[in-house]
This record gives C-alpha cells, sequence and structure tokens, in this order.
C-alpha cells in the first residue's frame, strides 16, 4: 500500500505542476481533474470513505462542468 | 489474488499518467484522464473488497457515473456543441 501512495503522490504532484504551467486551458482543466481524482483516492485510503465522495461529487463533477461552461464564454488560450 | 488485481491497476494507471504527461493534444490528455477514472473505480471497488467494507462501494459508483458526465462535458466541448 506504500508504493500505491507513493506513486500517487508523484503524479498528484506533476498533475499540480502542469496545471499551473498549461497554455491550453482545457488540458488544464483536465489536468486539475487529475489532482482531484488523485486526492479521491488519498481520502479512499485513510479510510474516509465519506469525504472521499464528496471530494468526487465536487472535483470530477462540478468543478469540470462548471470550467467548460466558463470556458465556452471566454477563450481557450492562456495569453 | 486481490494484490496481483491491484498491481496490474496500478500499472495501467502508471501507463495512463504517461499518456497524459505526453500527449501532443488536449484530446489525448481526456482520454488518459477517462482510462485514469475507470482504473480509479476498479481500485476502489477492489479496496472496498480488501478492506471488507461495504459503503466502500458507494464511492466507486458514485465516481464512475460523475466521471463519466465530467469527461462527456469536455468532449462535448471540444466537439464545438456545447
Amino acid at each position: 500500500m506504500e508504493i500505491i501512495v507513493v506513486i500517487a503522490t508523484i503524479i498528484l504532484i506533476i498533475a499540480a505542476i502542469l496545471t499551473i504551467h498549461y497554455k491550453d486551458l482545457v488540458a488544464a482543466v483536465v489536468a486539475s481533474s487529475v489532482v482531484s481524482l488523485i486526492a479521491s483516492i488519498y481520502f479512499y485510503i485513510l479510510q474516509a470513505p465519506d469525504v472521499a465522495l464528496t471530494e468526487a461529487a465536487i472535483g470530477v463533477g462540478l468543478t469540470t462542468i462548471i470550467f467548460m461552461i466558463t470556458l465556452r464564454k471566454t477563450r481557450r488560450m492562456e495569453e | 489474488m486481490i494484490y496481483i488485481f491491484l498491481g496490474v491497476i496500478v500499472l495501467g494507471a502508471i501507463l495512463a499518467s504517461v499518456r497524459f504527461l505526453l500527449g501532443p493534444t488536449s484530446s489525448d490528455r481526456v482520454v488518459a484522464l477517462d482510462t485514469l477514472t475507470t482504473m480509479t473505480t476498479a481500485f476502489m471497488v477492489l479496496l472496498g473488497l480488501l478492506f471488507n467494507r461495504y459503503i466502500y462501494i458507494d464511492v466507486a459508483l458514485i465516481y464512475g457515473v460523475l466521471g463519466f458526465i465530467g469527461v462527456l462535458t469536455i468532449a462535448r466541448y471540444l466537439e464545438g456543441g456545447l
């Protein structure tokens, strides 16, 4: 189980850095969704399934949909 | 037996993460996210079997539904129909 935590930490940090660095905002939204996914796995391994449920519902579902509706009304590329 | 399945799922998640890092276009990253969501669902079901707790399956259920809706929204935006 420690190996899974280490791999999840590496993926989490890389995805969090890529969220800041991407100029294409669709890719940035996808990267932030990956961050939320790994955080949900963390809460799950730490045996808090209700927190993992909330994180999954808000991070993957609600945040992605709201960001995509926002990107429709604005530009896709960051300057 | 469960640990073998967990190892296979972690290996697949690593490969999907590599595609997420190297993907030239946004569509590759969306497909990698979809693969990661599916593997996370299977991972959560297997851990619920390993911990022998019943409520852990519900998290995987919610995750499967909402991850599908999120990927569907991004695909709809990329296609231009949102």
